[in-house]
């Protein structure tokens, strides 16, 4: 139905093409009869959904196996963390989160880590709090980063920005507000009874099918690098479960029309919300309005809420490693997390929105406005959390 | 063309009458004037007396009519049933709701509602050289993918495009019409080519991209004997755009399409022209 030109048609998105990559091979255009046709076609599908239901299925043991190896590991840790680091306050405790999402663009591993070191008495539930926090702010810079090479290769500023500024904007709007919300909450201990048990299916299978694999590692590799494998396989996980989502049918869905219509702010909140529920992950949720317009456009307004959306169910997966980790008290943390952020993110679509849309794409505005406050802005957050760490 | 011009004590009826007058004494119609009452009646004759005065000035005259109860509800109802083609009334709060502190002014929920285009007034009386028509491509297939919206019958005309050329040839003397396009996009991601996300209404036409077409159709419709047409690309928020557009250019009238579509639609979709009429401090057509 659109009619839009093919000059403005955008390069590959290298996400999409390893995604690609990874299932069966296009359908074959071959001249054939009709029902032949149909017959192959239906067995391509039927293969490409079973290779997704496998991938979706190893991606969650190897998420599984992660977390148990982590637990395993952060104990080793501990004496590095305590002494070399000295992640002890709740400030340094952010700073570290933050700088650690830096060192390994992503954010939930960061996030699945500070629940095993809160699990290995590393941190406190404040520290650990804050760690996840930290790890959010961490998280949104992988955008911003690939931004950054395009401006340094002459594209222009303001076109190869704005998204990762944005969402960076976004999250450090809502979840710092959210820390001092949630710190009020996980203090007075209002959540701590709301729990979710992890179930005799699922202790006996990670009792039958990931504690022998984890502890042949284990006997392996020496106490402190099981948590460096640990994070590989969550990383690793996280990026075959990317593999798994169902991205041109999103294409074809009212989704598509996201470039060009003007959603309701609670209609693109709900949305960022779902579709996080289902990637686990900011960026990718980001990344899938990319293919929804031939030309990789979104329109302003549906951008924002839908960030502010997807900032909340991203946690689904430390949810589910809190659970791992039969530890009700980090199950209250990821919780808190996601409540303290969902209350704040409401109270500004109720309340303020128009304003704070304005504030948002005014900040990016002046970021992108010339290189100095460009170069004042990323010294700034790589600055700020070096600092935080240093806070006893 | 049947005109309803309805005030009701808002500080704008004088405006409202005005502007009114001045279109049905270009279409040679004679307008109903509808003055909602309170419910006792008391302050109908106040009412219609200003707005005879109003109508005088502009060597007009109008059958009148006296109904009571919300201005909102009346209005809408008369509209209805009387097959009015377009309702001309001044911004501003019910005076006879108890609930009007807390209510939308009386032109947002009119325009809601409306069977017809609404003309909500605001600002000093003034006569009508220089529109704002604000196209959002709604109607148009390169932009909008609701295709049905478009009746085949009238080929590629939308209904903003129909009526303000009808508007525009009743007017025509020595109007200026800017067609204008908000393009409140931005790039999804990094290494997209951006340079129509910065590029003016002559580079969007000349690359043919959708918004480009769509301002180029519509100058076509619009240019008549006597009246200037020119396109214009904005580039942020939709309803700021606007805002700024209708200050900056000093236009007397905007023209935009109202929030339509089926149910879900509705529902789903933001409610732009509302927010327009809300915050443009001068008349605002919403067809």
């Amino acid at each position: 139905m659109s009619m839009e030109p093919k000059s403005g048609q955008q390069p590959p998105d290298p996400v999409q093409a390893a995604r690609m990559s990874t299932l069966p091979a296009p359908f074959p255009r071959q001249s054939a009869a009709p029902a032949i046709k149909t017959r192959r076609f239906a067995l391509w599908r039927l293969r490409t959904r079973v290779a997704k239901i496998l991938l979706f299925v190893v991606s969650l043991y190897l998420f599984i196996l992660a977390i148990t190896l982590m637990k395993e590991g952060a104990r080793g840790l501990a004496p590095l963390l305590r002494n070399l680091l000295a992640v002890g306050s709740t400030a340094s405790a952010l700073g570290f989160g933050w700088l650690f999402a830096y060192a390994i663009m992503s954010g939930s591993p960061v996030a699945a880590a500070a629940l095993t070191f809160f699990d290995a008495g590393i941190v406190d539930k404040l520290g650990a709090f804050a760690m996840i926090t930290g790890s959010r702010l961490g998280a949104s810079f992988i955008v911003l980063l690939i931004g950054f090479l395009y401006v340094l290769r002459g594209r222009d500023r303001a076109t190869s920005l704005s998204m990762g500024l944005l969402a960076l904007s976004v999250t450090a709007s809502t979840y710092l507000p959210g820390l001092l919300f949630g710190a009020g909450i996980l203090h007075t201990g209002v959540l701590d009874g709301v729990q979710m048990q992890s179930g005799a299916l699922l202790r006996s299978f990670i009792d039958g099918m990931v504690d022998p694999v984890a502890g042949i590692v284990v006997s392996l590799v020496p106490n402190w690098a099981v948590f460096a494998v640990g994070l590989g396989v969550i990383w690793f996980s996280f990026s075959l479960f990317d593999k798994c989502l169902p991205q041109m049918t999103l294409k074809e869905s009212q989704l598509g029309w996201m470039s060009r219509l003007v959603y309701r702010p609670w209609v693109m909140f709900t949305l960022g919300a779902l579709i996080t529920l289902m990637s686990m992950s900011v960026s990718l949720s980001l990344s899938i309005l990319v293919p929804l317009s031939n030309r990789g456009f979104v329109r302003r307004e549906n951008v924002i809420p839908y960030i502010m959306g997807a900032n909340i169910t991203t946690f689904v997966d430390t949810l589910l490693a809190a659970v791992l980790l039969n530890n009700p008290p980090a199950f209250t943390i990821v919780l808190v997390e996601m409540f303290s952020i969902t209350v704040v993110s409401i109270v500004i679509l109720l309340t303020l929105y128009k304003r704070y849309q304005h504030w948002m794409l005014g900040f990016v505005r002046w970021i992108t406005a010339s290189n100095r406050n460009l170069a004042i802005f990323m010294a700034a957050i790589f600055f700020v959390p070096i600092v935080l760490v240093f806070v006893r | 063309m049947r005109i309803l011009i309805a005030v009701y004590g808002s500080i704008h009826d004088k405006a409202a009458v005005s502007l009114g007058a001045q279109i049905a004494r270009r279409a040679r119609v004679a307008p109903t004037l509808l003055a909602v009452a309170s419910p006792n009646g008391k302050k109908a004759d106040s009412l219609l007396a200003c707005a005879r005065e109003s109508l005088a000035s502009e060597r007009a005259d109008a059958e009148t009519r006296v109904e009571t109860g919300s201005v909102v509800d009346r209005t809408l109802s008369i509209a209805r049933q009387g097959g009015y083609e377009l309702v001309v009334v001044g911004e501003g709060t019910d005076p006879h709701s108890v609930l009007r502190r807390w209510q939308e002014p009386v032109g947002v929920r009119i325009v809601k509602d409306a069977p017809c285009p609404i003309l909500v007034v605001k600002g000093p009386p003034r006569p009508i050289r220089r529109i704002l028509l604000c196209d959002s491509g709604a109607g148009s297939p390169a932009i909008s993918p609701f295709a049905d919206e478009i009746d085949p019958t009238r080929g590629a005309a939308t209904p903003l495009r129909r009526f303000a050329t009808r508007l525009v040839e009743l007017l025509a003397g020595d109007e200026e019409v800017t067609v204008l396009h908000v393009m409140s996009q931005m790039s999804a991601r990094p290494g997209v080519r951006g340079n129509q996300l910065r590029a003016d209404a002559q580079e969007l036409i000349q690359e043919r991209t959708p918004e480009g077409e769509l301002l180029e159709a519509d100058v076509q419709m619009l240019t008549l004997p006597g009246v200037q047409c020119y396109p214009a690309v904005r580039h942020g928020l939709v309803v700021d755009e606007i805002v700024a557009q209708a200050r900056d250019g000093d236009h007397d009238l905007v023209m935009i399409g109202a929030h339509r579509g089926p149910g879900w639609q509705r529902l789903l979709l933001d409610d732009l022209a509302s927010h327009i009429v809300r915050h443009v401090d001068r008349p605002v057509l919403v067809v």
